[in-house]
């Protein structure tokens, strides 16, 4: 010690400024390295334990669910509380409705669900996030309320952890606080979590959805709007009709993508509508609504919006008519009518990202001449504006000689 | 002579001081900033987002120059990621192994006649291929343009998808990082315009049929100092860096970019060096004078598993390309420096990287030769040098130990306590000779840019499965 001081009164105030230095990063190091080692040391053991006691409840498992074990011989013993509650959610994520009833009661009168409500209501931070998320796994109506009162929290964590939790319900009851505080613009969480916590409340019942709409405007409406289109089925045709007209591009987008679950009847005319929008976002919707349609009545709406003028529209729309199967050589003719340079090369350039073009270069007349009906198509692809029709004309008489 | 070198000395004293304090900042924001991504993991559930419509597809573009021992696993491992719609375009950017015919064999490619419009400018495309076995694979090829910032562009061209992956032909991605990285995006997709993810060293690492079986510490240590190296630029620089808006770089290794915006500001500049960080200081610089609320972020969870270089040659080779392509990115985004229309990259990361990471090799070399010229002169005051040099090695071994600390309370892929003490043993050991290496390689980096020597220089591989 003497050294030292010896060292730092030689060397002046720099020096002993230093050598504090070296004590604290010393010391620094040898925590560091002491916290590793004892941290690997304490999960070590606390996993052999978990292991272990993981193995005895599962041995008992059934009985345990059944009530036949008492709840009181794990509840009172926070790892074997833990433990418990990890198999049991992690069976609610799968388990179809039969299943799911004994798993809820199990989680009801043992009294688990009653402690995660009230850890979400009454701890802070890190509980309250961690209880929410087990809430929202447990699909249990008497979670919702719970959920809903997050909702409300000024930390945006716990809001997203409430908003995820009231989506993994998959309850329509779920649906209703977001969609309230939605309208009211009460709710501040990342729209792609809402999205989705939405689209897993309503999937089952998509028409809470209208209603909250037509109370909405703006960005709201819009969200509302894409959520819809997720999840519309044809039970909604009608609703969807109102919504293809209405003044919001984005809705009316939407209303498109929602209509492709709609009966062709109702969809085909509004689709055929919306394929001619001033949107070119509505044009692309509805090209992939009618492409995802089994209807003779799509072909022509679908031509017309490969000769859009946005590209994306075009080759969305070759994407949908170059997978139409049995009716190709057919759809290659009409789109050889339509004179349209750009059309064409979409549609062959999705032939060929399709795998198609082999069968309509074979489908070609006089399939003798498969080289030049093949060259036609090539000619078509690097020349664009060359007369397709002619060409095919031509290699058609070179195969006759 | 010797009022000078006590300037020297002070100036050494001060620069390191502040350098080594500035780490202690970024080590602490890193550690709060990672038990945060760690607790808000918990409420995320990744087949949510899988099974979400509103997950946007994305294209993941892999240039491949000679890569013939890993293209077709790593296409292979890519092609099972866990994500629900995605496309892969494979550049052969004008390999003259057999990088194109081994992807033909395996995957069963076809010429195909597709659209190609060139929105950012690339070297002549040859020919584009689909796959008869994989429908959500291209491939295209193109003549070399002697970069990898030009087969980006190519594949940029060729994506479909609102989202673009660049992921380097040569690493495996984790199933669920394509998700886990998307993440960052949809946290707030209207502000978020790049995300990077983690890169970690594949060598050692036991992979079957490019996926990664068990992680193990490489044998060589000359590798083990290089994830030492990874896991401090990662865990404790890029997390940091990010959580103050200014993250300067995301790896090309593993990043995901707006499609729309890297072709605002013109794609990768096609004969960078360092195209990553050149991309990323270009976005900033573009973004801050559009003056838009933006984010650039890192997110420490999805993981890259890369092949670093296994000797000495080749990892000089590659120090001196990064620290070319440094040079070669500030360079010309200079005007950015100290100018507050750029907020914090201009007076933060710009000056940070200008100071402690581009000149840091010159400071160091000054600082040696100072010493030794203070020695000949017989100036020198040993002790005050040694506590020096102790305080030194004391507060770069506790950074480095920081980094291993974060993987322990983080991640913990190491998952071997003999695996954690011999990285510990290496973060005791890293600073000689090695440190002194790693100057002398920067240093010929720098010597080469301004010679006008813009090449990348060829690395030795020897794939990821001979890794095992």
């Amino acid at each position: 010690m003497d050294f030292v001081f010896r060292l730092v009164s030689q060397l002046g105030p720099v020096a002993g400024m230093v050598l504090k230095a070296i004590f604290f990063s010393l010391l620094g190091i040898f925590l560091l390295v002491a916290f590793i080692v004892t941290r690997r040391w304490y999960r070590a053991r606390y996993f052999r334990r978990l292991n272990e006691r993981t193995f005895a409840l599962r041995s008992v498992w059934d009985d345990l669910v059944a009530g036949r074990v008492p709840a009181k011989e794990w509840r009172l013993k926070p790892l074997d509380c833990d433990i418990v509650e990890a198999i049991l959610l992690d069976n609610i994520e799968t388990a179809t409705p039969d299943q799911l009833q004994p798993l809820l009661s199990c989680l009801r009168n043992s009294g688990l669900l009653d402690m995660r409500i009230r850890e979400a209501r009454i701890s802070g931070n890190w509980n309250r996030r961690t209880a929410l998320v087990a809430l929202g796994r447990t699909r249990a109506p008497e979670a919702v309320p719970a959920l809903a009162e997050a909702l409300d929290s000024t930390s945006e964590e716990t809001r997203v952890a409430a908003v995820r939790g009231l989506g993994r319900t998959g309850l329509p009851g779920a649906a209703v606080p977001l969609l309230d505080r939605l309208v009211g613009n009460e709710l501040k969480a990342p729209e792609h979590t809402i999205k989705n916590a939405l689209a897993n409340c309503c999937r089952k019942s998509p028409g809470v959805l209208i209603s909250y709409m037509n109370k909405s405007t703006g960005q709201t409406r819009e969200l509302i709007a894409r959520v819809l289109g997720e999840v519309a089925n044809a039970e909604l045709g009608d609703e969807l009709m109102i919504l293809a007209a209405d003044p919001l591009a984005e809705v009316r987008a939407s209303a498109a993508r929602a209509l492709a679950a709609a009966p062709p009847s109702i969809a085909l005319p509004a689709l055929t509508v919306l394929v001619c929008d001033d949107e070119w976002f509505v044009r692309l919707r509805a090209v992939v609504a009618l492409g995802s349609m089994r209807h003779q009545g799509r072909v022509r709406p679908l031509i017309r919006a490969l000769c859009d003028r946005n590209r994306y529209v075009r080759q969305r729309a070759a994407w949908a008519l170059a997978r139409l199967g049995p009716q190709l050589e057919d759809v290659l003719e009409q789109v050889v009518d339509t004179r349209d340079s750009y059309a064409l090369q979409a549609f062959v350039s999705e032939l060929e990202r399709s795998g198609a073009i082999e069968r309509v270069i074979a489908a070609l007349p006089e399939s003798g001449s498969d080289s030049s009906a093949g060259n036609v198509l090539l000619d078509a692809l690097n020349a664009g504006r060359k007369r397709v029709e002619a060409a095919l004309v031509s290699a058609a008489a070179a195969g006759s000689r | 002579m010797r009022r000078i070198l006590d300037l020297a000395n002070n100036t050494l004293f001060v620069y390191y001081l502040v350098s080594n304090l500035i780490y202690l900042v970024l080590l602490v924001t890193a550690l709060t900033k990672n038990t945060l991504h760690r607790h808000r993991l918990g409420s995320l559930r990744l087949e949510r987002l899988k099974n979400s419509p509103f997950t946007p597809p994305i294209t993941i573009v892999v240039p491949a120059h000679n890569e013939q021992n890993s293209i077709v696993d790593s296409i292979r491992s890519l092609l099972t990621l866990d994500y629900p719609e995605m496309e892969v375009v494979v550049v052969n950017d004008g390999s003259r192994d057999n990088t194109l015919e081994e992807l033909k064999r395996a995957f069963e490619l076809r010429p195909a006649r597709l659209l190609y419009i060139p929105d950012v400018p690339s070297a002549p495309v040859r020919t584009i291929y689909t796959s008869w076995t994989e429908p959500r694979l291209l491939v295209l090829d193109k003549d070399s343009a002697g970069s990898k910032a030009d087969a980006i562009n190519a594949g940029l061209n060729l994506a479909t998808s609102p989202y673009v992956c660049v992921v380097d032909a040569d690493c495996i991605l984790e199933k669920e990082s394509l998700l886990r990285i998307m993440a960052g995006i949809f946290s707030d997709p209207s502000r978020v315009v790049a995300v990077g993810g983690i890169v970690r060293v594949l060598n050692g690492c036991q992979v079957e049929h490019g996926e990664l079986r068990e992680v193990r510490l490489p044998r060589r240590g000359i590798e083990v100092l290089q994830v030492i190296e990874y896991l401090r630029a990662f865990l404790i620089g890029r997390e940091a860096w990010a959580h103050f808006n200014a993250l300067p770089i995301i790896s090309g290794a593993f990043g995901i970019f707006r499609k729309d915006l890297i072709k605002k500001v013109g794609g990768f500049r096609a004969h960078a060096i360092g195209e990553d960080f050149d991309l990323v200081v270009r976005l900033h610089r573009y973004l801050q004078e559009k003056n838009q609320d933006y984010h650039i972020s890192f997110i420490p969870d999805p993981t890259c598993w890369t092949e670093v270089p296994s000797d000495i040659r080749s990892l000089a080779r590659q120090r001196a390309r990064w620290h070319k392509g440094l040079l070669d990115a500030l360079w010309p985004n200079r005007d950015m420096l100290f100018n507050p229309h750029y907020g914090r990259v201009g007076s933060l990361i710009l000056p940070y990287m200008w100071l402690f990471e581009l000149f840091a090799p010159l400071v160091e070399f000054v600082g040696y030769a100072s010493i030794l010229v203070a020695a000949i002169l017989g100036l020198l005051s040993h002790q005050f040098l040694l506590l020096f040099l102790i305080f030194g090695y004391a507060f770069a071994t506790l950074i480095s130990i920081g980094s291993v600390l974060l993987e322990e309370m983080t991640y913990r892929r190491y998952s071997d306590w003999r695996e954690v003490a011999r990285l510990l043993l290496y973060c005791l050991v890293e600073h000689f000779p090695y440190r002194q290496l790693t100057m002398i390689w920067r240093l010929q980096g720098l010597w080469q840019y301004l010679r006008g020597d813009l090449k990348w220089g060829e690395l030795k591989r020897v794939g990821a499965s001979a890794g095992a």
